[in-house]
């Protein structure tokens, strides 16, 4: 009882905060469903802030916290209810044509994977209540251990006898373990598993259900196919690690940067405006997730800063310029709140990291070039294998279709698509740096984290190939 | 008009590969995976919350207490799993602290540090030491 009150309040304040950002007065259902997985998300990362500010305040009452959030975010949907005429719909943009009976078989071939990767996801989810692999209970879940039993001792946990624990990991899933812990009593290994595989499904509900919004029934369903045919995906959402959760908000920063990248009439601006807050937000929390994730937000910053300044020669058609700079401001406003959470964990509770070392080591380190030749066939190796797929590697079948159905010019006149791609190709680059300098064996650290970090990606990376190949016009949107 | 029609042509033979290959690792996954006429649930509760569970009560409820534990392959993971059941503590791989906590999951030691005296023996290799601290 005590766990479905918390479920409640969970998907609530999410569903409200979406709906601030978001607001509709007449979503299409399946615009509705994919509310509904961002509010999935989302109203656990307001779980784990609600708790971390629980624990920051001394506070026991976790309830009481709670209801006054929700109480709040209920007071902020009323008296932020727009204004103006708030039906959005995007326009589907040129599905792709098939005929009747492979419409049939990619319905029929949906359905296939996704119950595969349920079932598969569901199996290790029950048969490792405590997450499988050594991360899941050695980092996450001693985390929420350390948040939940503490009590006003939380912070002696997070100490710099135990560095192999990652005191320095942001909080966002164990902050919301222990969330759900506080209500239920106990530290059950089961609400660990049960948050893994509702950011799981959460993810692909969210690629499907955008996709469906921006392209049409066709790509939505072929991407759902090549996400729960990633055995990798599936697997590793039961193992309790950060991985896929940090793979949902980055997905989720790109979904609502693309539905807020129209720039039309003032009310439509700032209702977009909005819209564009809550893809900070989803940022925001992808770097309270991992410290992947703050790469991640310094990345999608960067790439529109580097658009910004290369546009007077790149844009020719002069179309770029102005939402570009409105899309920016309101991502950062909306990041801030969380940012701001970070600095002061990163602050006052984390130890140092274990991945930077004396200048003078990394600067031999980045002079050794041999370093840069391993990486680099590790990518390769990874880039075929990280899926786990079997005989065909997805990322060869996606690199196959895009040659059969590409079409030229397109990233010239979609931006957003530019800058996506940018960011999301700075975070590999960003991966790379990392490994250059990384004090740990070379071998070992690309071995048990290169695929990991692939992964976090690989939703993002679908959603913007699907959302791009065989297109022939850039995204459109109506009131 | 031809070149729509082979265009069209070529997105539906190649989607119909793209589904078709994709499926395959689909297939492997309810293959490979767990099944439930076969269900193993794995080790870690039994190596840690179940093995620590009496123990837990004789200790204090924070701060930071000792380690002692076997050498060989299974040692790292042995001090991970008994960190992860005694948190809210702080467990320090040493053994200069007033208490101490002894894991010898397959073999008891032959010898303790003569810093360390035994307190209780829980059973199945768990064991309780008072530091140099406490004399």
């Amino acid at each position: 009882m005590a766990i479905a009150l918390a479920a409640v309040i969970c998907l609530a304040s999410g569903y409200l905060l979406i709906s601030i950002g978001w607001p509709d007065s007449r979503p299409s259902r399946s615009l509705q469903v994919m509310k509904l997985s961002l509010a999935g998300g989302f109203g656990i990362g307001i779980s784990s802030i609600s708790f971390f500010l629980a624990r920051m305040f001394g506070t026991n009452h976790f309830v009481v916290w709670d209801i006054t959030l929700l109480a709040s975010i209920c007071a902020l949907h009323y008296l932020a209810r727009p204004g103006f005429s708030a039906a959005f719909t995007a326009k589907a943009v040129i599905d792709f044509e098939i005929p009747l009976w492979l419409r049939r078989i990619v319905i029929a071939a949906f359905v296939f994977a996704l119950m595969s990767a349920s079932y598969s996801a569901t199996m290790r989810a029950i048969t490792h209540p405590h997450g499988d692999g050594w991360d899941a209970f050695a980092i996450w879940n001693l985390h929420a251990r350390l948040l939940f039993l503490g009590g006003s001792h939380w912070r002696d946990g997070f100490n710099a006898l135990i560095p192999w624990s990652h005191p320095d990991y942001p909080l966002l899933l164990p902050a919301a373990s222990a969330h759900f812990w506080s209500y239920a009593g106990i530290d059950s290994p089961m609400l660990p598993a049960a948050l893994g595989l509702v950011f799981t499904s959460s993810t692909l509900v969210l690629l499907v259900s955008s996709l469906f919004q921006l392209r049409g029934p066709n790509a939505a369903l072929v991407a759902g196919i090549a996400l729960s045919s990633t055995p990798f995906f599936a697997e590793h959402g039961a193992t309790q690690y950060a991985d896929v959760p940090l793979s949902f908000f980055i997905l989720a920063t790109i979904v609502l940067l693309h539905f807020g990248s129209h720039s039309g009439p003032e009310t439509q601006s700032r209702r977009l405006n909005r819209c564009r807050a809550l893809a900070g937000m989803a940022a925001g929390f992808a770097a309270w997730t991992k410290n992947e994730g703050l790469l991640f937000l310094t990345a999608l910053l960067f790439a529109f800063c580097l658009f910004s300044i290369t546009k007077e020669s790149k844009d020719s058609a002069g179309e770029f310029s102005k939402p570009k700079q409105n899309l920016l401001a309101p991502t950062v406003l909306g990041a801030i709140p969380i940012l701001a959470l970070i600095a002061w964990f990163k602050h006052s509770v984390a130890t140092s990291g274990d991945l930077l070392s004396t200048p003078e080591v990394m600067i031999h380190r980045i002079l050794t070039p041999s370093r840069y030749g391993i990486i680099l066939r590790w990518y390769a190796k990874e880039f075929l294998r990280f899926g786990d797929w079997w005989i065909f590697p997805g990322t060869v079948l996606l690199v196959a279709f895009y040659f059969l159905n590409r079409e030229k010019g397109l990233s010239e006149r979609d931006p957003l698509l530019r800058v996506s791609i940018t960011a999301l190709t700075l975070t590999l680059a960003g991966y790379f740096a990392i490994y250059v300098i990384t004090p740990l064996d070379l071998h070992w650290h690309l071995r048990f984290s290169l695929n990991r970090l692939f992964l976090q990606l690989w939703p993002a990376t679908i959603f913007l190939f699907f959302l791009s190949v065989g297109r022939q016009t850039p995204l459109n949107f109506s009131k | 008009m031809l070149a729509s029609s082979a265009h069209s042509t070529r997105t539906a033979a190649s989607l119909a590969f793209l589904i078709l290959l994709s499926l395959l690792s689909s297939a492997r996954m309810i293959f490979t995976g767990p099944k439930p006429w076969h269900f193993e649930v794995d080790s870690i509760g039994a190596r840690s919350d179940k093995r620590f569970a009496t123990v837990k009560s004789h200790l204090p409820t924070n701060g930071i207490i000792g380690y002692i534990g076997e050498t060989g392959d299974s040692a790292l993971p042995d001090y991970y799993l008994t960190q992860y059941a005694l948190a809210p503590l702080v467990v320090d791989r040493s053994a200069h602290h007033s208490v101490v906590i002894g894991n010898f999951p397959h073999t008891l030691p032959s010898e303790i540090p003569s810093d360390l005296k035994l307190v209780q023996d829980f059973g199945n290799g768990v064991l309780l030491f008072a530091g140099k601290e406490t004399k």
